[in-house]
C-alpha cells in the first residue's frame, strides 16, 4: 500500500513516529498522525491551520489527555552524574553498541508474557532497535481509510489530504476527539479538504 | 571557570540540592537500565523468577512492576 503515498504522506507516517517518540508514548496513534499532518505546507496542513487548528494546541491536549512519557535522562541529568563521578555519555555509549541507538531514552515495549498454549513456542528474539514504534489499530484504519477514499475520489495516489479524509472518516480516535473538543465539525472539515482538492485541481 | 574547578566544586559542594539532583539522575539511569534489561532478558526467555533472583528481588515485584508494561495505547482509545 505504501507505494503509492506521495512523498510528504510518507514522511506524515515518519513524521509520527517522530511526534509520538518526542512525547515519550510508546505508541503510534491517530494524535501523532494529525501532529504530523499539521508540520509542512500540505493540503491537509493548509486546510486544518485554516480551521485554527495549531500543532502547539493540538499536542497540550494530547498531554492534557494522555500525559507524557517518564522523563528521559536529559541534560541536567547528565551534569548531575558528572558531579557524582558519572560519565553519562559514556554509559550511553556502551548501551547502544550492544542495543542499537537511542536504547536508553526510549520507552521500552514489553512482549505480552505468553501464556498457555503458547507458552512453550520458542520466543521470537526481536531486534535490538527500539526506534520503531508500533501503530494502534486505530492509526492503521486511518491509513487504511487513506487508500479507500483515494480510490473513492479516483485518485491514483495517496496524499495528506487522504490521510486527512482517513482521521475525520475514522471519526473515534484521540485526533477526532480533540479535533471536535476544539469545537470543529467533522463534516465541515471534510467538505473543506474536498473544496482544497477541487481548487487545487 | 574552567570544566575541572566546576566539576571539583559540584563534587564537593555541601548544598542539598546538588547532591539530591544527582540522587534523582541516578534514579532515572536505574530506571532506564532496568527497563531495558528486564525487557532484553523477557525476550531471551528467562523467567520472572530468573530476572528476580538476579536482581536480588521478589518474583512478585519485578512482576509488578515489569509485566504490566505493555505498549501504551492498548488501554487507550487513540
Amino acid at each position: 500500500m505504501f507505494e503509492r503515498f506521495t512523498k510528504p504522506a510518507r514522511d506524515v507516517v515518519i513524521g509520527a513516529q517522530t511526534e509520538a517518540r518526542e512525547l515519550r508514548h510508546r505508541h503510534v496513534g491517530t494524535e501523532h498522525l494529525l501532529l504530523a499532518l499539521l508540520r509542512g505546507d500540505s493540503i491537509a496542513c493548509t486546510v486544518l491551520r485554516d480551521a485554527g487548528v495549531h500543532p502547539e494546541q493540538v499536542s497540550a491536549d494530547v498531554q492534557a489527555r494522555v500525559g507524557a512519557g517518564p522523563d528521559p535522562l536529559g541534560q541536567a541529568d547528565a551534569e548531575a552524574l558528572r558531579s557524582i563521578g558519572i560519565d553519562l555519555d559514556a554509559i550511553r555509549s556502551k548501551i547502544e553498541e550492544t542495543f542499537g541507538e537511542g536504547a536508553l531514552d526510549q520507552p521500552h515495549v514489553c512482549e505480552e508474557p505468553r501464556r498457555g498454549l503458547f507458552r512453550r513456542q520458542p520466543r521470537h528474539v526481536h531486534s535490538a532497535s527500539p526506534r520503531h514504534l508500533p501503530f494502534t489499530p486505530r492509526a492503521k484504519k486511518v491509513l487504511e481509510l487513506s487508500l479507500r477514499e483515494a480510490l473513492h475520489l479516483k485518485h491514483s495516489y495517496i496524499g495528506t489530504e487522504h490521510i486527512l479524509l482517513g482521521l475525520i472518516r475514522e471519526g473515534e480516535g484521540l485526533a477526532a476527539k480533540v479535533l471536535t473538543d476544539a469545537g470543529l465539525s467533522l463534516d465541515e472539515l471534510r467538505t473543506h479538504v474536498l473544496d482544497a482538492l477541487d481548487r487545487a485541481a | 571557570m574552567s570544566e575541572a574547578t566546576e566539576l571539583a566544586a559540584a563534587a564537593s559542594s555541601t548544598d542539598p540540592r546538588v547532591g539530591l539532583r544527582a540522587v534523582l539522575a541516578l534514579r532515572r539511569l536505574l530506571e532506564s537500565l532496568e527497563t531495558l534489561q528486564v525487557d532484553n532478558a523477557r525476550r531471551q526467555g528467562w523467567s520472572w523468577q530468573e530476572i528476580a533472583d538476579a536482581l536480588e528481588v521478589t518474583r512478585q515485584g519485578v512482576h509488578k512492576k515489569h509485566a504490566g508494561r505493555r505498549p501504551a495505547g492498548t488501554r487507550r482509545e487513540a
